[in-house]
């Protein structure tokens, strides 16, 4: 009965119960596609800031986080690296060595980070071996040869097959010399990388800085984001315990990408939350208008002996009504809109040098999941079913006589 | 009456054929800043099956007399009795319940649901006191028919005239069986002839189901189709007989 | 035109009346406008003050509003990149008038190594004198001294640095670079001062020497780096850039901070972007109440308009009516709102601490204060695309109502 009377009663003034309804459609449109594309934008935010470099977990020294010391060191790296691979099944584990030194070629000299990274599993847990543009990754465990990002290549004045000098301090303090042949350049797109990274073979890392069998991290890149959690776990059972060993995740690693991400959403929830209001005013309007039109007839209903409170049903229900009218139509066009632009993808245009800054690429695309359809339009349809309430409460107070007295 | 069922087990007080028992009822109400008095310590029985008019001039209290009945207005003094149940001293919730159960309203105008049509307005009441799907829907075909409607039932009200509107609160009003049907001026909004119809149904109703009526009204030739007559003025009972003769009209 | 005025004045006297029939839909309404009001103002408020702050913050990096240096620093910023001593001509050009203050800085990279270990930094020599009123190294020093003159042998770190190096103030550390032949160049310094600052980029990558240390320790004789040079408004950079490229002649290359980080001159133009959008969305979704009342209005009054179309009121007077009602509405909406705003800025001019998340927005350059800056022309944007947009979404009710049949609606109930 409260179903029949609502949905008619929503009828008698379509006009207002269309407005009332687009409101809700034109909020919901906005929010499933602004929601996707964020959520769109920050899975490549993530991807992108990873899986250059960082990974989704990292076993290293319990202080290396902080203190980023050439001593903190995972000893036989190697050895932890393997052990994880055979006891988590999981081929996207490989180790590494990280030092700060002085790269000098022919004519320039530039301090930089040196990464000793295991050739053969450094593929699986980083893109940069696949973003060599000229040239050729690494290959050999123990080569004396390097690796180097594209803008330091050129800022050293260094070709290919040509050599650099490494000069730093080893583990022990002594002083820590080598010299090594380029054998290809990357561009990563993020110029942290691309100006002062170097990469070359694990075995040459330590050989140069003193390290024995040590490295300072084992790199670990999960099936998925969504399984970081659980392997991560999993590493934690399979470390030495006891040991001064930490496992990072992400979060840990790039405390400033959870952050960017979450301060994002901050101010773009702060826009979401207006635009719910407003629509929950306007629904307030409508309702509270059609409430107060219907004074006379609710007299009559309750001196029919229907109770108030069944009434207010109905009205919260003519809400909830125009609510998943609202919300249908407004996922049916957010996800034709979705469906328009995830096809080209939004370009960024002038704005891709800020965008890489994001480690965002050129082009964007939404991202089309369950949560950002679903997650507007509920919130939108709550805030109205919350506007309804007053209404709704407001019929508690009426009197049957008085009401039916009124004009 | 499988639908009152609630209503059988509360205690009946008085004689079983006592429909409505008001005992020394006292009802004042303020209007801006006057004080009315609506109901003088007004005693009154209606046993079951009568067909009573209350008359009174305006303002001497008939519409305040019909609400406290029916448990719209709840009295300020006195004892009220519907159909075995208490009716001063009921809370808004249970008052509900016994308009709903035990009493049928016509008002002055037709007062439909504009958004249903003659049927549902018909089975509304039914519907809220749960009464099954079926059972309601015969119950309308049949009220309808009674009323004279048979096969306008799909009828918005808009869609009808003034007469047939009443006829659908009247068939609304009787289709749950109440005790009591309680008609304050039906005919006020009515032609003279449509007026007519109307009286001639209360009486047909009356005589064929036995329903209790009782209409106020200050139509001289509404009162001459009912068998007793209450007159008030200025919330007193001054009058209770046979009706006065339509000598006028 | 005195008949007009007062036909004017009589409509806005209705209208307001009119609001006031319905108080409740009136309230509703307007606090939906006062709310949309605010936070139109109050996010682009927030959202300059932000950009402004990322702006002021990549101007102190820089720091400076013009820069001049060798054509290929830029691309390539070593030593061998250097400028030659500045011109006679150049050096009036930056005595002028238009010029606040300018200095020349030594800046190249570096390997910093103290008796722990050993970083990557830029080394950057100063005129201490001339620095202090370009940049804020000198008001961020948070222990030990500011260096004294462009000879001072001792070294300014940042806290971060210092942590990271295991070593402490008064404390000797080895910077190393190179000179124009690509030998090493070479020099202990004494850390005297260190200074924090909101950005981790600098206290992790940044260290200052006197500049005729570093020019001798790189054994480039009166070269330099860098000229920077601030001017009265930042916004001007590129005029006075254009005034000191004559002076510097072909050799040098002369920029402004719009072309030195263009991120920072494409932020400022996405932001404007932003705020319209932003504006546009939350007037969007107010229109339909907007109109919703409007109609609901004219539906009520159908009679009443009737009767003003049946006693000969022009149907054009009809809609002036209804346009007017809702522009009231609007600009009482918009004034609250307005009000609120400023007074959201205003309890606000502290700043908004987001230290919480600040560690991520600093490697986006966003220091860990935004502090709301309410700006006339985002107010003028903001108020007038609502004015606009609203006198739009009234036309169609309006006009509506101009249309009515006196008799058929005069026989409505």
């Amino acid at each position: 009965m409260e179903f029949q009377l609502a949905w008619r009663n929503l009828w008698r003034q379509p006009r207002r119960t269309w407005l009332t309804t687009g409101a809700m459609v034109f909020c919901n449109v906005i929010l499933v596609f602004l929601v996707s594309l964020q959520l769109g934008m920050y899975q490549l935010m993530i991807d992108s800031s990873l899986r250059p470099f960082v990974g989704h977990l990292q076993v290293q020294h319990e202080d290396f986080l902080e203190g980023q010391k050439l001593r903190q060191v995972v000893p036989a790296a190697a050895t932890v690296a393997a052990d994880l691979r055979s006891n988590l099944q999981l081929e996207t584990v490989s180790a590494r060595g990280q030092a700060f030194g002085l790269a000098s070629s022919e004519e320039r000299s530039y301090g930089v980070a040196v990464v000793g990274v295991d050739p053969l599993f450094e593929p699986g847990v980083s893109s940069l071996p696949g973003l060599v543009r000229q040239g050729r990754y690494l290959e050999s465990f123990d080569a004396q040869e390097a690796v180097v990002g594209a803008l330091l290549a050129h800022n050293l004045r260094v070709g290919l097959g040509e050599e650099i000098t490494i000069l730093g301090s080893g583990r022990d303090g002594s002083f820590a010399a080598g010299v090594l042949t380029i054998v290809g350049f990357f561009e990563s797109g993020i110029s942290d990388l691309d100006r002062s990274a170097l990469h070359i073979p694990l075995g040459a890392f330590q050989e140069i800085f003193a390290m024995e069998s040590a490295g300072h991290s084992v790199v670990v890149t999960a099936p998925s984001l969504f399984e970081v959690d659980i392997v991560k776990q999993r590493v934690e059972q399979t470390i030495p315990s006891g040991g001064d060993l930490a496992v990072r995740d992400w979060n840990a690693l790039e405390p400033g990408l959870r952050q960017a991400i979450q301060s994002d959403i901050a101010s773009a929830w702060f826009m979401y939350a207006v635009l719910i209001v407003l629509v929950a005013f306007s629904v307030l309007n409508t309702q509270l208008m059609s409430v107060l039109e219907r004074t006379k007839e609710f007299g009559v209903v309750m001196a029919l002996g229907i109770t108030p409170s069944r009434l207010g049903r109905v009205v919260l229900l003519e809400t909830t009504l125009m609510g998943v009218i609202g919300a249908v139509l407004g996922m049916v066009l957010g996800v034709a809109l979705l469906l328009a632009i995830g096809r080209t993808g939004i370009p960024l245009g002038s704005i891709e040098e800020l965008a890489a800054q994001y480690n965002l690429p050129s082009v964007i695309y939404p991202r089309f999941s369950w949560i950002g359809l679903v997650a507007g339009p509920l919130m939108v349809m709550m805030g109205s079913i919350c506007a309804a309430l007053y209404p709704a409460f407001r019929l508690r107070r009426l009197e049957p006589v008085d009401a039916m007295r009124s004009a | 009456m499988a639908s009152v069922s609630a209503a059988e087990s509360t205690p009946v007080v008085g004689s079983p054929e006592v429909t409505v028992e008001c005992v020394d009822v006292c009802k004042t109400y303020r209007q801006g800043d006057l004080e009315v008095v609506g109901l003088d310590h007004v005693s009154l029985t209606i046993e079951k099956g009568e067909f009573v008019s209350l008359s009174a001039p305006s303002g001497g209290g008939k519409t305040t007399l019909l609400n406290t009945i029916g448990g719209l207005d709840p009295p300020d003094s006195g004892r009220i009795t519907v159909a075995g149940t208490r009716v001063d001293g009921l809370g808004k919730a249970e008052r509900a319940r016994l308009r709903l159960e035990k009493i049928g309203f016509v008002f002055q105008a037709y007062n439909l649901i504009p958004v249903l049509t003659a049927r549902e307005n018909v089975e509304f009441v039914m519907q809220v006191q749960g009464v099954a799907t079926a059972t309601r829907r015969d119950r309308a075909s049949a009220v309808l028919a009674q009323v004279g409607l048979d096969g306008l039932g799909d009828r918005r009200p808009t869609q009808m005239s003034g007469g047939q509107q009443q006829r659908v609160a009247v068939a609304r009003a009787i289709a749950s069986e109440p005790a009591i049907v309680l008609a304050d001026e039906p005919t006020a909004n009515l032609d003279s002839s449509s007026s007519q119809q109307l009286m001639e149904l209360f009486v047909e109703l009356n005589e064929s189901l036995g329903s209790t009526f009782v209409i106020a009204t200050h139509d001289l030739q509404v009162m001459g189709y009912t068998r007793r007559q209450v007159r008030l003025l200025d919330g007193r009972i001054v009058g209770d007989g046979p009706p006065e003769t339509a000598s006028h009209s | 035109m005195r008949s007009l005025l007062a036909f004017a004045w009589l409509n806005v006297q209705l209208a307001w009346r009119n609001l006031w029939r319905n108080y409740r839909r009136t309230l509703i309404m307007l606090a939906a406008i006062v709310l949309g009001a605010w936070s139109m103002i109050f996010m682009a408020s927030l959202a300059r003050g932000m950009v402004t702050q990322m702006v002021r913050d990549g101007l102190r990096a820089l720091p400076g509003h013009v820069q001049i240096h060798h054509p290929e620093y830029r691309e390539d910023p070593t030593v061998v990149n250097s400028m030659p001593p500045l011109s006679s001509e150049l050096r009036s050009s930056l005595e002028s008038e238009s010029v606040v203050a300018w200095t020349s800085r030594v800046r190249v990279p570096a390997v910093i190594t103290s008796e722990r270990d050993t970083r990557g930094v830029t080394l950057v020599g100063i005129d201490p004198e001339r620095e202090r009123l370009l940049s804020f190294v000198a008001d961020d020093l948070a222990e030990g001294r500011f260096l004294e003159g462009s000879d001072d042998k001792g070294l300014i770190v940042g806290r971060k640095l210092l942590e990271r190096l295991e070593t402490d103030l008064g404390k000797r550390v080895v910077v190393m670079s190179q000179d124009p032949e690509n030998d090493v160049a070479e020099r202990g310094f004494r850390i005297v001062g260190v200074f924090d600052s909101d950005l981790a980029v600098f206290e992790e990558g940044f260290v200052f020497a006197g500049e005729a240390i570093v020019q001798q320790m790189l054994r480039i004789g009166e070269q330099a780096s860098e000229i920077a040079i601030i001017g009265d408004d930042y916004r001007d950079a590129e005029r006075l850039a254009a005034d000191v490229a004559v002076a510097a002649g072909g050799e040098l290359q002369v920029e402004p901070w719009m072309e030195l980080d263009p991120m920072l001159q494409t932020m400022m133009g996405l932001l404007d972007a932003f705020i319209l959008v932003f504006v546009v969305i939350i007037f969007m979704a107010l229109s339909f109440g907007l109109v919703n009342t409007l109609v609901m209005a004219v539906f009520e009054r159908t009679r009443e308009i009737g009767l003003m179309l049946a006693l000969g009121v022009a149907p054009r007077s009809i809609v002036a009516q209804v346009i007017v009602e809702c522009v009231l509405l609007l600009l009482v909406g918009l004034a609250v709102g307005n009000l609120l705003a400023w007074l959201t800025v205003s309890a606000l001019s502290d700043g908004i601490d987001i230290s919480m998340v600040a560690e991520g927005m600093a490697d986006y350059g966003v220091g860990s204060v935004i502090t709301p800056r309410l700006g006339l022309r985002d107010l003028a944007i903001a108020n007038l695309t609502v004015l606009i947009l609203g006198f739009l979404a009234s036309l169609s009710p309006a006009l509506r109502a101009s249309r009515l049949e006196p008799v058929k609606a005069l026989s409505e109930s």
